[in-house]
């Protein structure tokens, strides 16, 4: 009798080892892809165009025949913007969705949580949005990849451009988080190398991100009468942010105003004629800035699907996506994570900005921002018009590798 | 032969969390880690309201300092795991004893709005401090590495860690147990039930109350400092105000009367939590629902509730 009982429980636990051991995959079903980015809260409308943007390459990909075969198919999951929520997530779409690659995420703060994670995991992750540069620097490990710009790149440009305005006195207003702290040090560092007279002030402001008053983070800036504010704030506190900001008359000051990633999208169609004119304003992608095929049939397809022009998050997501399908047909598995991975190191493809590379080293896409000034309003699309529009090159924005400090 | 049947259901369903990494798809043995930590914070947390009948809304400051310790000192020092719980142990008790002391000398609402607030000042100091605790980003990027007194363990690998987890929270919750079947756990009670007479017995309640508050936060900051490595990040969120209310929840939930309330109210509150949000992202009004039936139905919690009436069937 007891041993009968033994011997169930043996067979039973061998089975359910068994059962487990075994692929869950048939050679019909779809390749899933999980993507992590904020569903919830005031930069909800950035995971609402980075699914779009999704949804878009995921349907056009499967339109021509999938992947190896199979359709593709996602499984998104909010991040609420937060490291723990985002790793819980992560793990639930690689044990429980048996995803074969992650893309996504939209905050720095949450990269920094994610990344160390990853080597664990054992798939890919693409980032498509989180800009902090310790992703591809510090914390780089073999499985994370990056098709935005980051900070240091974004800042590069923009110190260029800071440099140009002749402003002497400079400081920011940026969210108290990784971002925003990040944004400002290397806008400062390379400010400095371009123009060593610049003065970094010390009186800088960085409200929490999500804050809804911003009032006394504006009024304090402009106590310090700077010559040039750089701007690091974004999604729904960006909204927030320059109509507060109208309404103190922050912008009738003889100040050079430079926005990070005042650009999206998002932001521009909320506020309307509200952004100001004449600011600058630095975006990972700009529609129009992209005279190529790839980026002609991207923003006709996804403004026929979706009424809109496409943001920098979407822009990016779509491009992600692309890129899992052309690293899993050069892998030649859809299961193997550490074979995906190794197939995006080095890999290039053509995307609606151009053809990138993911650079051998710290695998960080080669990219530039778009940067222009805010123009008149184009009344078709809803929003201001960049002018003076630059691109720049992403091979000479970038820090070398040994820079970065990634050893890989 | 109640008593034959309860220990018999325990030790299969302990059983069953020993095994269950052989039996269960991976992705259910992070919810069970969780579940087991989570349930080791709300028992630390019953210790407090359960027993001494003291609402406590400040829990989560011992939580947190728990996860910060460990964090922190894996970030930079690389400690072995078990001394780094150790460190959590102490970092938790001692500041419930900072805020215990200033804390317990009040009753009813105002205990619960003066832990409110030392919670949220804690929290804010986690939160703007910078230069120590990363700010709002949190402390992440932290490996874990060995685990100490000569254990060959690979703690990265989550069913590793699981048993980890779940030999610790099985210790310190028998340990906690006989801490509440104590001398001093019975005087605790009284005190709850009436702490006047309590004080007349010529013992004072304000030292009791004290130490439960103490011994609650140090089993928080064990929890705290296992939820860290599990996690990989310990961030500011971990001591707001709105992870003070989880213990409350999930001890409600599962029942205050008995010891394991607070475990069956952790399962029931993390499983709902994980399968609601898969359907749908307003999971917390369903919890409020479900929560506002508890309260006006099942005063006792699920599990008082069922034992209850379990046992008033038998007799």
């Amino acid at each position: 009798m007891k041993s009968f009982k033994r011997g169930t429980l043996l067979s039973a636990l061998v089975m359910a080892v068994g059962i487990s051991a075994t692929p869950s995959w048939a050679a019909d079903e779809p390749i899933r892809l999980g993507a992590i980015h904020i569903l919830s809260g005031s930069a909800a409308n950035y995971g609402k165009f980075a699914r779009q943007g999704i949804d878009l390459a995921i349907d056009e990909i499967n339109d021509s025949g999938g992947v190896m075969g199979r359709d593709l198919e996602l499984v998104i999951e909010d991040s609420q913007g937060k490291a723990s929520t985002a790793i819980q997530a992560a793990r639930k779409l690689v044990y429980q969705d048996q995803v074969s690659g992650l893309l996504g995420l939209d905050s720095s703060g949450v990269a920094q949580g994610l990344v160390p994670i990853m080597p664990e995991l054992k798939k890919p992750l693409i980032i498509t949005h989180a800009a902090t540069p310790d992703a591809t620097g510090s914390l780089c490990n073999a499985y994370t990849y990056r098709i935005s710009n980051n900070v240091a790149q974004n800042m590069n440009a923009l110190a260029s451009v800071a440099a140009e305005t002749g402003a002497k006195r400079w400081t920011t207003i940026g969210p108290d988080y990784a971002f925003g702290h990040q944004s400002w040090e290397y806008f400062g560092n390379a400010l400095k190398k371009i123009n060593p007279d610049v003065e970094l002030l010390k009186d800088t402001a960085f409200p929490r991100f999500g804050a809804e008053d911003f009032t006394p983070f504006i009024n304090g800036v402009m106590a310090a009468k700077p010559d040039g504010v750089l701007i690091s704030v974004w999604g729904g506190d960006l909204v927030n942010f320059v109509r507060q900001a109208n309404n103190l008359g922050f912008f009738e000051k003889d100040m050079q105003i430079i926005f990070t990633v005042g650009a999206a999208t998002e932001v521009l169609s909320a506020l309307g004629e509200q952004m100001p004119e004449g600011v600058w304003l630095s975006t990972r992608y700009w529609y129009k800035a992209f005279d190529n095929e790839q980026n002609k049939h991207f923003v006709a397809a996804y403004k026929d699907r979706y009424g809109v022009p496409p943001s920098y998050n979407a822009e990016g997501a779509y491009a992600a996506v692309y890129a899992y399908k052309k690293a899993i047909e050069k892998a030649g598995s859809a299961d193997d994570g550490d074979k995906i991975a190794a197939a995006l190191d080095g890999m290039s493809l053509d995307a609606p900005n151009g053809t990138i590379t993911f650079r051998k080293g710290d695998h960080q896409a080669l990219v530039g921002p778009n940067v222009g000034r805010a123009g008149a309003m184009d009344e078709e699309d809803g929003i201001r018009d960049l002018e003076d529009l630059r691109l720049f090159d992403g091979e000479k924005i970038s820090r070398s590798v040994a820079e970065t400090g990634c050893k890989l | 032969m109640k008593n034959a049947i309860l220990m018999a259901v325990f030790v299969v369903v302990l059983a069953g969390l020993v095994l269950l990494p052989w039996f269960t798809p991976y992705f259910y043995i992070f919810i069970a880690t969780e579940i087991l930590i989570m349930g080791l914070f709300a028992a630390s947390f019953n210790l407090i309201f359960g027993y001494t009948g003291m609402l406590s809304f400040g829990h989560a400051a011992f939580f947190g300092i728990g996860s910060y310790a460990t964090a922190m000192l894996l970030l930079h020092l690389q400690w072995p795991l078990v001394y780094c719980l150790i460190a959590s142990v102490v970092f938790g008790a001692l500041l419930a004893l900072v805020i215990g002391f200033l804390s317990v000398r009040l009753n009813e609402v105002y205990f619960a709005m003066l832990t409110l607030a030392f919670g949220m000042m804690v929290f804010s100091i986690a939160h703007q401090w910078r230069s120590v605790t990363n700010g709002s980003d949190g402390i992440a990027g932290f490996t874990v590495g060995e685990f100490g007194l000569g254990l060959p363990l690979t703690l990265g690998n989550p069913a590793v860690y699981y048993h980890v987890v779940l030999v610790i929270v099985v210790l310190a919750s028998a340990l906690l147990y006989l801490i509440g079947r104590s001398s001093f756990g019975m005087i605790l009670q009284a005190i709850r039930q009436n702490a006047e007479r309590v004080s007349f017995c010529g013992l004072n309640v304000r030292a009791y109350r004290l130490a439960a508050f103490t011994i609650g936060g140090g089993f928080a900051g064990l929890a705290g400092g296992l939820m860290a490595p599990f996690l990989r990040v310990a961030s500011p969120e971990m001591l707001h105000w709105s992870t003070s209310a989880e213990p409350v929840l999930m001890s409600i939930l599962g029942g205050t009367g008995y010891f394991l309330g607070p475990f069956v109210g952790s399962a029931i509150f993390i499983l709902l939590e994980t399968w609601i949000t898969s359907i749908t992202h307003a999971w917390m009004l369903v919890l409020g629902i479900v929560l506002a039936l508890m309260v006006m139905f099942f005063r006792r919690g699920v599990l008082g509730t069922f034992l209850d009436w379990w046992q008033e069937r038998q007799r």
